[in-house]
C-alpha cells in the first residue's frame, strides 16, 4: 500500500472549485512535484495534506491512517514555506529545536538532533545568529533543519526556491534532493518552475485547472506528453497542424510534405486536422542526420543564444522552432533559404485535448 | 537660503515659542515658592504630601492593571481578526476608534448607568468593584492607540505564515500565541503600554466621577486650592509624559534593530 494516499480530493472556496477529484498515491521514500501555473491548485493540495485547508470531499490518508479529522499540529508532518517563515524572535538553534521543545524531548535529545540537523545543513557555525543576520538561502536551510529536526513523516516543500537567485535556486535544490535522498523521506514539492521539478523529482504531476493533466516520471512527461496543456506547459514544443491523408499507413501532410507517424491515427479518416508536436531540439540540419523523417521549409529567422542556434522555420503555414548546438564552423542560416529538417517519426508527439 | 526654508524656520519657531513659553513660565513659576528666590520648595512640597504619594500610587497601580488587562484583550483580538477575521477588520478598526468621539464623560455616565450598586452587575457597590470598573474604562480610553501600536508591529510580521510554520511543528494555541507572536510584536505592545500609562496618570473624569483617589482628581484639588504646587505638578506631569514618549522612541528603535522578516 502507498504510504501517502489521496483519493478523490476536491476543495471548494465558496462557489469556485479549485481542486476537482485529485487522486495521487506516494510512496514511502518517494520525492514527487507538484508542476503547474498560478492558480492551478497545486497549493492547495500541499495545504490539504499539511492540514491548513480541509478537502470539501475525499481522503487523505498517511501510512494507512485517514488524516482528514487529524489537526495540523497532530499530523507530524514536516514544512517549508516559500517566505521562509522562521521565528525573528530566535536563533537559529532555537528555530531548529522548536519542534522537539513543543513535542517535549529532553535537553539532552534536543540538543543532539539540533547540532545533527545543523550539520546537515552545514549551517552548525551559525547557531547562534538570528534570521535576518543571514541570507535567503542560509534561512531557508534553516527552515529545511528546523522542518526535519521533529523527524515527521513527510516532508512538504512549497515553492522554497522562488524568493532566491537562479544560482542559489540550483545549488540549494541539489541540497534538498541529497538530503532527501539520504534520510528516505517520503517529500512533496510545489513549484512552477518546470526545470526545478523535471531536475529532482522522482514523479511530477503536472496540475491544470485543479486537475493532475499528467503523473509521470519527468521523463515521461517531458517525452510523452499526454495533452496540449502538459506539452505546451513543459519545455518548448512545436504545435504543428497535419491533415491524415491516410489513416491505414499512418500517413499525415504538413504543408507539401508528407509523414509516417509511429502512433496510430486508424480513428481519424483521411482529410481531418490533427494537431502533432516537435521539441525544437529533436531535429538537425545536417545531411547525414540520423533520422527517418524530413520537413522542408523556408528560413523565417535565425539567432545566435551562444550554445544554440534557434531557427525558426515556415512549414505549410506551421512555424516550427529549432535549435542546433553551436560550433566554430555553424553557419547561422539566413531569411528565405530552404532547408531540410530531418528527425525521427517517434520524436511527433500526437496531441489529446 | 531659499524663501521656502525661511517660512519653514519660521513656523516651526512660532510652533516652540506657542508650545515652550507657557511650559517654561509654568516652570519658572513653579520656582518662585520662596520669597525673592528660585527654589524647588513647591516639588519639596509636593513630594511630602501623603496624599500625592498615596494618588500617584494609586494611579501607578492601576495603569500597570490596566496594561496587563488591555494587552490581555488586544493582541489575541488583533491576531485573530488578521489571521482569521480580515473582513472584520473595519468593523473592530471603527469600535476602536468610539473612544476617540465619545467624550469619557458620556462613557462613565453609561456605566454609572449601567453597573451602580442597583444593578445587575453592581460594579459600584464595593471599593474593589469600582476599582474593576475603573480599569476597564481605562482600558476603554486607551484602545484606539493600543490597538493601533498592536496592529501595526503585527503588519511588519507575516503572521499567517508564522502561526502556520509553528502549527506544522506540533504547537497549540497558547505556545503559538506566547512563544511566537507575541516576542515579535513587543514593540507595539510595550508602545501601547507608554501611551496607556500617560493616559491613565493624568485622567480626571472617570477616577472623579467613579470616586477615586487618582492623581488626576489630586491634580485638580491641588489645583483649586494652592498656588505654586499646581505648577510643579503641571511640570511634572509633563515629565511623565516625556518619559513615556522617550521610551516609546526607544522600543521602537530597539524593535527597528531586532529580528527581521525574510
Amino acid at each position: 500500500m502507498s504510504f501517502l494516499v489521496l483519493e478523490s480530493i476536491k476543495k471548494s472556496f465558496g462557489q469556485t472549485q479549485v481542486v476537482k477529484d485529485f487522486n495521487m498515491s506516494i510512496e514511502k521514500g518517494e520525492f514527487v512535484s507538484f508542476l503547474g501555473p498560478s492558480g492551478c491548485g497545486k497549493t492547495t493540495v500541499l495545504r490539504m495534506i499539511a492540514g491548513f485547508e480541509s478537502p470539501s470531499d475525499g481522503a487523505i490518508s498517511i501510512n494507512g491512517r485517514n488524516q482528514n479529522a487529524l489537526k495540523t499540529n497532530q499530523r507530524n508532518i514536516g514544512m517549508v514555506f516559500q517566505a521562509y517563515a522562521l521565528f525573528p524572535n530566535m536563533n537559529v538553534f532555537d528555530n531548529v529545536a522548536f519542534g522537539l521543545k513543543v513535542a517535549g524531548k529532553s535537553k539532552t535529545e534536543i540538543e543532539t538532533r539540533v547540532k545533527e540537523m545543523l550539520t546537515l545543513i552545514g549551517l552548525d557555525h551559525l547557531a547562534d545568529r538570528y534570521p535576518y543576520q543571514m541570507s535567503g538561502g542560509q534561512q531557508q536551510r534553516v527552515a529545511l533543519a528546523r522542518a526535519l529536526a521533529p523527524k515527521p513523516q513527510v516532508l512538504l516543500l512549497d515553492e522554497p526556491l522562488s524568493a532566491l537567485d537562479a544560482k542559489i535556486r540550483v545549488s540549494l535544490r541539489e541540497e534538498i534532493r541529497e538530503i532527501q535522498r539520504r534520510l528516505g523521506i517520503t517529500t512533496v514539492f510545489v513549484t512552477h518552475d518546470q526545470e526545478e521539478a523535471l531536475s529532482i523529482s522522482d514523479r511530477v504531476v503536472v496540475m491544470n485547472a485543479g486537475r493532475a493533466d499528467q503523473i509521470g516520471t519527468p521523463s515521461e512527461i517531458y517525452n510523452r506528453p499526454t495533452t496540449r496543456f502538459v506539452a505546451s506547459f513543459v519545455g518548448t514544443l512545436n504545435i504543428i497542424e497535419a491533415t491524415v491523408v491516410d489513416p491505414a499507413a499512418n500517413t499525415v501532410k504538413v504543408g507539401e510534405n508528407t509523414i509516417r507517424l509511429r502512433e496510430s491515427i486508424g480513428a481519424l479518416k483521411g482529410g481531418d486536422k490533427l494537431s502533432i508536436a516537435l521539441r525544437p531540439e529533436a531535429g538537425s540540419l545536417l545531411e547525414n542526420a540520423k533520422g527517418d523523417t524530413s520537413l522542408t521549409g523556408q528560413v523565417i529567422s535565425s539567432h545566435f543564444l551562444g550554445s544554440v542556434i534557434r531557427t525558426k522555420l515556415d512549414v505549410g503555414g506551421n512555424q516550427i522552432s529549432f535549435d542546433m548546438f553551436n560550433s566554430p564552423d555553424a553557419v547561422l542560416p539566413q531569411p528565405g533559404e530552404t532547408l531540410t529538417l530531418r528527425f525521427n517519426a517517434h520524436d511527433f508527439l500526437i496531441i489529446r485535448d | 537660503m531659499k524663501a521656502h526654508k525661511i517660512f519653514a524656520w519660521l513656523a516651526i519657531a512660532i510652533g516652540a515659542i506657542y508650545f515652550f513659553i507657557p511650559l517654561i513660565g509654568t516652570f519658572e513659576f513653579s520656582l518662585r515658592m520662596r520669597r525673592g528666590a528660585y527654589s524647588f520648595d513647591a516639588y519639596q512640597s509636593v513630594f511630602t504630601d501623603a496624599q500625592f504619594r498615596a494618588t500617584f500610587g494609586f494611579s501607578m497601580l492601576m495603569a500597570l492593571v490596566t496594561i496587563v488587562v488591555g494587552m490581555l484583550l488586544i493582541v489575541p483580538t488583533a491576531y485573530w481578526v488578521r489571521l482569521r477575521l480580515p473582513q472584520m477588520r473595519p468593523v473592530v478598526e471603527f469600535i476602536t476608534l468610539l473612544p476617540l468621539v465619545i467624550p469619557a464623560i458620556v462613557i462613565v455616565f453609561g456605566y454609572l448607568r449601567l453597573y451602580n450598586s442597583s444593578s445587575w452587575i453592581p460594579f459600584t457597590g464595593s471599593t474593589q468593584g469600582t476599582n474593576v470598573l475603573l480599569t476597564f474604562s481605562y482600558v476603554t480610553l486607551a484602545l484606539p492607540y493600543m490597538y493601533r501600536s498592536v496592529d501595526t508591529a503585527m503588519r511588519t510580521i507575516d503572521v499567517r505564515t508564522l502561526t502556520e510554520a509553528a502549527e506544522i511543528l506540533g504547537a497549540k494555541w497558547p505556545t503559538i500565541m506566547f512563544r511566537c507572536i507575541f516576542p515579535n510584536v513587543m514593540s507595539g505592545v510595550l508602545s501601547g503600554a507608554f501611551i496607556t500609562f500617560a493616559i491613565v496618570m493624568g485622567e480626571f473624569t472617570m477616577a472623579a466621577l467613579l470616586n477615586r483617589p487618582a492623581f488626576g482628581p489630586y491634580l485638580q484639588l491641588v489645583g483649586a486650592n494652592k498656588a505654586y504646587e499646581p505648577s510643579a505638578l503641571a511640570v511634572i506631569a509633563f515629565a511623565i509624559t516625556w518619559l513615556s514618549m522617550g521610551l516609546i522612541q526607544l522600543v521602537s528603535r530597539f524593535g527597528k534593530l531586532s529580528p527581521s522578516r525574510p
